[in-house]
């Protein structure tokens, strides 16, 4: 209908999909995203490490310009397991900030002004739109993780020789789940704080609460009682333990105290809880209209 | 074909409490009012309707479709404009409702076109580009009812959508309605709380009262079979007057000097009365006839079902 023909008529063309129409909600954060400055900004600086740590493979496979930059090190540049860690490790670190960024800006945003009934008012489900939000942070924390992983390991065993690859091969399980089960805790805890909170500001510094007191909180426990239960609080530290584990790194399993660390089954079954709990949340908090109750 | 909205004793209940309580009935009215007192049940019982709340009891189908069993396919079928505010602040209006249709299943091309044909219609054309935000309230009132005609759906519904918008706005909106209904085969569900709105829209009305159906009423067909009302400025006999015209089959009240209120049964017309009084001498200075409004039947349907008083 041209603009000028004034009577309604409804849409009667083709429709999309059903399945992949969460995507809509994908490609509209992600449009909205890219138009803020500081987004670009925190996206950019994430993938900085990426390139010091592609800088250090290509060094440690060019004994040339080892040679020329008169580079010595003890036991010379090694590739290994401790190297994709400690990339791991700095990139999950940087998708949290990021995502303390991102996250409250999805959800706040439809929440704080009542757009959730609109939404859900279409044939559009809350499991599809929790699935819409959670495939953005997903997709952009995975660039920001186990992407640059993926991408440096085959750096890696394009470069090396002598058979590194197959010898190393296991190492990508680590990078990429691992690096899953990060950015699906950190999705889940940030939705449910941004669909609690509402107000974007606020979501951010909740979702660093909700992160670093409980681990402040553990650690007090920890000093206090001589235990090791309370690192339990710590979601950083309990992912720290699962990576060592995948890595295979067990010398690193001794905290830095010297004290025991909690059992890896602990671990899993916290975070496994934690994202219950966020999932509880999501479903008390994301409805289209609230119930008053009593 | 199926009626508007089929009510299978729907019960619902939200918070502990029963909110919604054994609604039955058939409405097949094209536009179809929701009337009640505040708290009767009308946000309710839309809300059950697009399955934001589950019935504990029966079901509720519209155009065919079961609110529980088939909800993505009713709500594909449905444009909905909420009574609060809803809206993505950040925004542009065209974008929103292009972000509204795809999510309604239009090709991102398609909805992008809808979207500026909805903005137009709407009146909204030359600030489809400003942020939602910074719109007024009517502006937003606006950008909601766009955001429910862009698909392809058949039953439209309104839940207060005149709140908060000054006369002409609101006249403005009525008539948008109204368009929409009759240049389109999409059957209207206004909920409102003024009853003039619904009197100039719907040709059906759903009273609730206290979670029950006080009343289903075919507008027009009440308008037609109504009894007529006199109310009468009268000098002369007005007791013999008042008899002559009960022994037409009237009903007469006197509230003195002359004032007086008649009933006029479907067989008795004007000049009858006018006939009465001549021949009874009795000089009719004033004389205002109305019909039963929306107004007299909701507050019937307030009292038949038990209140005592009609305010909403």
């Amino acid at each position: 209908m041209a603009v000028y023909k004034r009577r309604y008529r409804p849409y009667h063309g083709p429709l999309t999909p059903e399945r992949s129409r969460f995507l809509v909600l994908t490609r509209y954060a992600f449009a909205g995203l890219f138009r803020s400055r500081v987004f670009v900004l925190l996206f950019v600086l994430a993938l900085v490490p990426t390139l010091f740590f592609a800088a250090y493979i290509f060094l440690a496979n060019n004994s040339a310009v080892q040679q020329f930059l008169q580079f010595h090190v003890a036991g010379g540049f090694a590739v290994e397991n401790k190297f994709f860690f400690t990339l791991t490790m700095i990139q999950t670190q940087l998708a949290f900030l990021l995502n303390c960024w991102v996250c409250p800006t999805l959800v706040a945003g439809d929440l704080v002004n009542g757009a959730l009934p609109l939404f859900l008012s279409r044939p559009f489900s809350r499991p599809e739109y929790v699935l819409g939000k959670c495939a953005v942070i997903a997709l952009l924390l995975s660039v920001v993780t186990w992407v640059p992983g993926l991408i440096l390991f085959s750096l890696q065993a394009g470069l090396a020789e002598g058979g590194w690859t197959w010898s190393h091969l296991w190492m990508v399980v680590p990078i990429v789940c691992c690096s899953a089960v990060w950015i699906s805790m950190l999705s889940l805890i940030s939705l449910a704080v941004s669909a609690w909170v509402k107000l974007r500001i606020v979501a951010t510094g909740v979702i660093f609460c909700a992160f670093l007191v409980p681990a402040g909180l553990g650690a007090i426990f920890n000093t206090i009682l001589g235990t090791y239960w309370g690192s339990l609080l710590n979601f950083s530290e309990l992912f720290r333990l699962i990576l060592v584990k995948g890595f295979r790194l067990e010398s690193e399993l001794v905290g830095r105290a010297g004290l025991p660390q909690v059992p890896l089954f602990a671990a899993w079954i916290m975070m496994i809880l934690v994202c219950v709990l966020s999932l509880y949340i999501l479903d008390a908090r994301l409805q289209a209209r609230e119930v008053v109750r009593g | 074909m199926a009626p508007t909205i089929e009510l299978d004793g729907l019960e619902v209940q939200l918070g502990g409490r029963t909110i919604l309580r054994s609604l039955t009935g058939v409405l097949d009215g094209r536009a179809i009012g929701l009337l009640g007192p505040n708290g009767a049940g009308k946000s309710t019982l839309i809300n059950t309707i697009l399955g934001f709340h589950t019935p504990s009891e029966g079901s509720v189908r519209v155009l065919g479709l079961d609110s529980r069993r088939d909800g993505k396919a009713l709500r594909a079928l449905v444009g909905y404009m909420p009574e609060t505010d809803a809206f993505i602040a950040k925004m542009s209006g065209v974008r929103f409702v292009q972000y509204m249709a795809e999510l309604s299943g239009l090709p991102t091309d398609q909805a992008m076109e809808r979207a500026h044909e909805a903005f137009v219609y709407v009146g909204l054309g030359e600030a489809r580009y400003r942020m939602v935000g910074t719109y007024s309230l009517g502006m937003k009132q606006l950008t909601k009812l766009a955001q429910a005609i862009a698909h392809g759906l058949r039953l439209l519904i309104l839940d207060e959508p005149t709140n908060g918008l000054d006369p002409p706005a609101r006249k403005r909106l009525l008539e948008l309605i109204c368009e929409i209904r009759e240049a389109s085969d999409i059957c209207l569900l206004l909920s409102s709380h003024l009853l003039r709105d619904v009197e100039e829209t719907c040709d059906q009305v759903l009273i609730l009262r206290d979670g029950r159906i006080a009343s289903i009423c075919n507008l027009a067909e009440e308008r037609r079979t109504k009894r007529k009302f006199l109310e009468m400025e009268t000098c002369g006999a007005e007791p013999v007057f008042a008899s002559a015209l009960q022994g037409l089959g009237c009903e007469c009240a006197l509230f003195g000097n002359g004032r007086m209120k008649v009933v006029l049964p479907d067989a008795v017309e004007i000049r009858d009365v006018y006939k009465v009084a001549a021949e009874r001498g009795v000089q009719i200075r004033r004389m205002n006839q109305r019909r039963d409004s929306l107004e007299d039947i909701f507050l019937n349907a307030m009292e038949q079902s038990g209140g005592s008083n009609g305010r909403i």
